[in-house]
């Protein structure tokens, strides 16, 4: 057996290259586009705010949000070194809510990840397979789309009985994923049309070649702007399920926070703040997930861009 | 489900160990599970659902008082959203890249992610008795935050004084699960009149002559509004899943404020029919938007 | 009587987020009362910003910069937007590309014709319904027909209902943009003889607005060629096709097969439509003519007359200083 020459055209460069460089180029496009729209670059300012708060919490909480501040009750008014007062264990709200911050960026984060990746595997298959496995799975979809949502939650909820940490973005993500499912499939749809796709059937590549190297990589900016609108979803719904009383016991989130302020009338007693704050924490970190979301959305979707 | 429902009807004394065989027996909980489900589907058409654990009443007589007053409330709610949705996303829509388009689509968005608990809680304390505003500004007005109609009226009766106070006492949850759900409608009534307004017909209709208003009500609203009935047909899985939270907050004793009572307490007669409720109001509502659909599209057939 | 339409310098701009559009630039032409005039060129150089701009139809990103469009003597370009809507589809009427998104697709056909007999003339609706009849009687549609929507018609019928639409209110001008564009061929003929006998039993005056010249041939007596948003040529349809001016002209003319002459492929014009945000410094065709010298890069041809009715802009030509190819009526202010 000889060796083979690999000869080496200067100038040239492999296929591989070749798209490696045009990827990384249309995310660098992308990238310019974001750093100059002006939605995006607020959402994104508001995101990094938080995601700053969750890992610095350790360094800017004053006080550990599970341990009754040595200085004061429980219930106290706010003021002094407790501005937003203290809870009914006398724990300090003001560390509660920094704390509070990771929770709910964690379950939004990963739960919107776990729905992701259900409904980029559903969309991908039900739209590249089509006929009756398409029309099963997309029906199956519907009948998921048209349950109320939050029924179907505290169903999963209360059947797991005791939620910790995994259990709750399990339960969010596995009851958002039909929405993604839906924009994937039709992203999809739309790719298979495409001249390359019959090109890389031409040349003999097998479906899963074709649905991983050339479907997937196209559909992902989508996929990508689509994750982060359903982490804004998922975060408003840990909210509801902790407010409700369905989510982690073990931690503190802000729905959990804003339920305990609920119970123990915060608004009556003068600690507004203890409702307040963490509701707004969750309001501005939702709309930095959306704006930054639909801004996303509106520069990777051609059809959008247009107008 | 978890847990074994006849622990919590039946108190855990050794000598209550007949009554537990007995409602064994009596729930058919020895019998083959498929004889089981053969009983339980004959029982939902004969709208025989047993009793519910918790109260002892007809889990059917419960229900279908609780769902008059989440119907009202839905029903509120989704008629004053749907109105002012239209008519700001029409709006934004005509005055596109305006300041009210920006300011609306901004609010609209920042609603959009308002968790609907929190906002009810939020309104029922600036509308509550005593409250901050009523002290700063004269004439803030105090409306109910709790319940259907006042408690020293009970019983109700259908008179103008009983429909007055729950008119009154159905104004902040309707308002709350309205600016709730009104985001989603007004930004897709938006976007979707945008998309008819790029269509040919639209020119032609101002060639006509039309005037703005003429053009928008004739000729864009009818073509804008098919994809918006079956957007809230869909749409009413999550307006329920709002109502469930608005009832608990304003204790308003509709389906929603049942289901975390029950789940509270393992109801599970209740909890189980409360889910076919559901699912019954979601496919009523997804045929009631196919038939309007049939009404406003003429190129929708039945095939 | 003065002429029904004289468009004068008339030149038209977008704001983009890309730069300013500069979509018509001095476009002037004339249409006589019960004149055709075909207007001509590759898509994308202005022909239906024209259009829409004749009857203030342009979108809002859109706005005449200068020039006169003046309608029996008036000037439309400065009448305020709501006498302006008095004028359209009563004075002068436009049918559409592809008539199938002209049409409302949720309306009947009938209620689209009689709205606006029903607007302009104040007509009860039973007369305005029973116009409406006789005017798809008079496109060749049954009058049962008036309550069927639009997708129940197939294109050429859409267009025919169009026609019908359009001669509503008994306008003077009808501007038709691309009438058969989408259409096959054997419908093509039927719509623009339909158009032509039309034309000729309510003397109707009338700008057909095509890419393509054969469609301009056989019903057009004036035909004007634009480029890039610039007027290249105009002339009498005749003249204008058998003995073509300007290279621009000479290209599109060469684009069509002649079935008489020997056979020969038809020539294409090399290149693209310039960009309208930056054109071309000089003459806007230069980069695309084979004819191009040094002069045509730096200095712009003005529309000149070369002959009764006959103008171009090329520096192959002639250049005199401008004169207006008919005298300008002068009226009193």
């Amino acid at each position: 057996m000889g060796t083979v020459d690999v000869v080496k055209v200067p100038g040239a460069i492999s296929p591989f290259r070749a798209r490696a460089t045009v990827v990384s180029r249309r995310m660098q496009d992308i990238g310019l586009q974001v750093f100059h729209n002006k939605t995006a670059m607020a959402g994104l300012i508001i995101l990094l705010f938080f995601t700053f708060l969750a890992v610095a919490a350790p360094l800017i909480a004053p006080y550990s949000p599970l341990t009754a501040v040595p200085d004061v009750g429980p219930l106290t008014l706010p003021g002094g070194v407790h501005p937003f007062g203290t809870n009914q264990f006398g724990y300090d709200i003001y560390s509660q809510v920094i704390w509070g911050t990771q929770i709910s960026l964690l379950v939004g984060v990963l739960a919107a990840g776990v729905a992701s990746v259900i409904g980029t595997a559903v969309g991908l298959i039900s739209g590249f397979v089509g006929g009756w496995i398409d029309e099963v799975i997309m029906r199956f979809n519907d009948v998921v789309l048209s349950i109320p949502w939050l029924v179907l939650m505290i169903v999963v909820a209360a059947r797991l009985n005791y939620l910790d940490l995994a259990g709750i973005i399990l339960v969010i993500g596995l009851t958002g994923w039909s929405v993604t499912a839906r924009v994937v499939r039709s992203q999809v749809l739309s790719l298979k049309e495409r001249m390359f796709v019959e090109r890389g059937r031409m040349i003999g590549s097998s479906n899963a070649h074709i649905l991983l190297r050339h479907i997937f990589p196209n559909a992902f900016p989508l996929i990508f702007a689509n994750t982060i609108l359903t982490v804004a979803i998922s975060i408003l719904s840990e909210s509801v399920l902790a407010f409700l009383n369905l989510s982690v016991k073990s931690n503190v989130s802000w729905g959990r926070i804003i339920a305990e302020a609920y119970q123990h009338d915060a608004l009556t007693i003068g600690m507004a703040a203890w409702i307040i704050v963490p509701g707004l924490c969750i309001v501005f970190l939702v709309f930095g997930f959306y704006l930054f979301g639909y801004a996303l959305d509106e520069i990777l979707n051609p059809r959008l861009r247009r107008r | 489900m978890p847990g074994d429902p006849s622990l919590s009807i039946i108190p855990r004394d050794p000598k209550f160990r007949g009554l537990r065989d007995y409602m064994i027996s009596f729930f058919g909980l020895d019998r083959p599970q498929w004889e089981q489900f053969v009983i339980y589907l004959q029982r939902l058409f004969t709208l025989d659902w047993g009793v519910s654990y918790q109260d002892h009443r007809p889990v059917a007589d419960i229900l279908f008082h609780d769902l008059g007053w989440t119907l009202l409330l839905v029903g509120t709610s989704t008629i004053i959203t749907i109105l002012i949705g239209i008519a700001v996303g029409a709006y934004s829509a005509v005055r596109r890249g305006k300041a009210f388009d920006f300011v609306s689509t901004g609010i609209g968005i920042f609603l959009y992610g308002m968790p609907i608990f929190w906002l009810g809680l939020v309104l029922q304390s600036a509308f509550r008795k005593n409250s901050v505003f009523q002290t700063w500004i004269p004439g803030w007005p105090a409306l109910p935050t709790s319940g259907y109609y006042d408690d020293r009226l009970i019983p109700w009766n259908w008179d103008i004084v009983h429909l007055a106070d729950a008119g009154l006492h159905l104004l902040l949850p309707a308002l709350t699960l309205s600016l709730g759900t009104l985001a989603g409608i007004s930004l897709v009534m938006r976007n979707s009149l945008i998309d008819v307004m790029t269509e040919d017909f639209v020119t032609t209709a101002r060639a006509k002559g039309l005037s703005p208003r003429q053009v928008l009500r004739r000729h864009i609203l009818p073509n804008g509004l098919p994809p918006m009935v079956s957007l809230i047909a869909l749409d009413i899985a999550f307006i329920l899943g709002g109502a469930y939270q608005v009832e608990v907050i304003f204790r308003y004793q509709g389906i929603g404020f049942r289901t975390i009572e029950a789940i509270g307490s393992l109801d599970y007669p209740l909890l189980q029919f409360i889910i076919v409720i559901g699912g019954v109001a979601v496919v009523l509502a997804n045929l009631l938007s196919d038939f309007l659909l049939l009404w406003l599209d003429p190129r929708i057939k039945i095939s | 009587m003065p002429t029904l339409l004289e468009v004068r310098d008339l030149t038209i701009e977008f704001r983009t987020k890309a730069g300013i559009v500069h979509a018509v630039e001095g476009a002037s032409f004339n249409v006589e009362r019960g004149e055709a005039m075909g207007l001509a060129g590759e898509s994308g150089c202005g022909k239906t910003t024209t259009a829409l701009a004749l009857m203030r139809l342009l979108p809002y990103n859109g706005r005449i910069v200068r020039g006169s469009i003046s309608f029996e003597g008036r000037d439309l370009v400065p009448v305020p937007e709501d006498s302006m809507r008095a004028i359209r589809w009563k004075e002068m009427s436009i049918v559409f590309q592809g008539a199938m998104n002209s049409l409302n697709p949720v309306q009947r056909v009938g209620r689209q014709i009689a709205e606006p007999i029903m607007l302009h003339e104040e007509a009860e609706p039973e007369a305005s319904f029973k116009r409406a009849g006789d005017l798809l009687e008079l496109v060749g549609i049954s009058r049962n027909r008036l309550n069927d929507y639009p997708h129940e018609f197939s294109g050429g019928m859409r267009q025919r209902v169009m026609i019908a639409m359009a001669l509503a209110c008994n306008p003077k001008l009808v501007i038709a943009d691309e009438p058969v564009t989408a259409l096959d061929v054997m419908i093509q003929a039927q719509i623009l003889d339909l158009l032509e006998r039309l034309r000729r039993e309510l003397h109707l005056a009338m700008i057909l607005i095509s890419h393509d010249l054969s469609v301009l041939a056989d019903t057009c007596e004036q035909v004007t060629i634009m480029y890039a948003g610039k007027t290249m040529e105009s002339g009498k349809t005749m003249d204008l096709f058998t003995d073509p001016k300007h290279p621009y002209t000479q290209g599109l003319v060469g684009a069509f097969p002649d079935i008489r002459g020997p056979r020969n492929m038809p020539e294409a014009i090399p290149g693209d439509v310039p960009s309208l945000i930056s054109p071309p410094s000089g003459c806007v065709f230069h980069p695309r003519c084979k004819f191009a010298f040094d002069r045509c890069t730096k200095a712009e041809p003005a529309l000149t007359e070369l002959s009764v009715g006959r103008r171009a802009a090329c520096f192959l030509y002639p250049q005199v200083t401008e004169v207006p190819p008919r005298p300008i009526a002068i009226t009193e202010v």
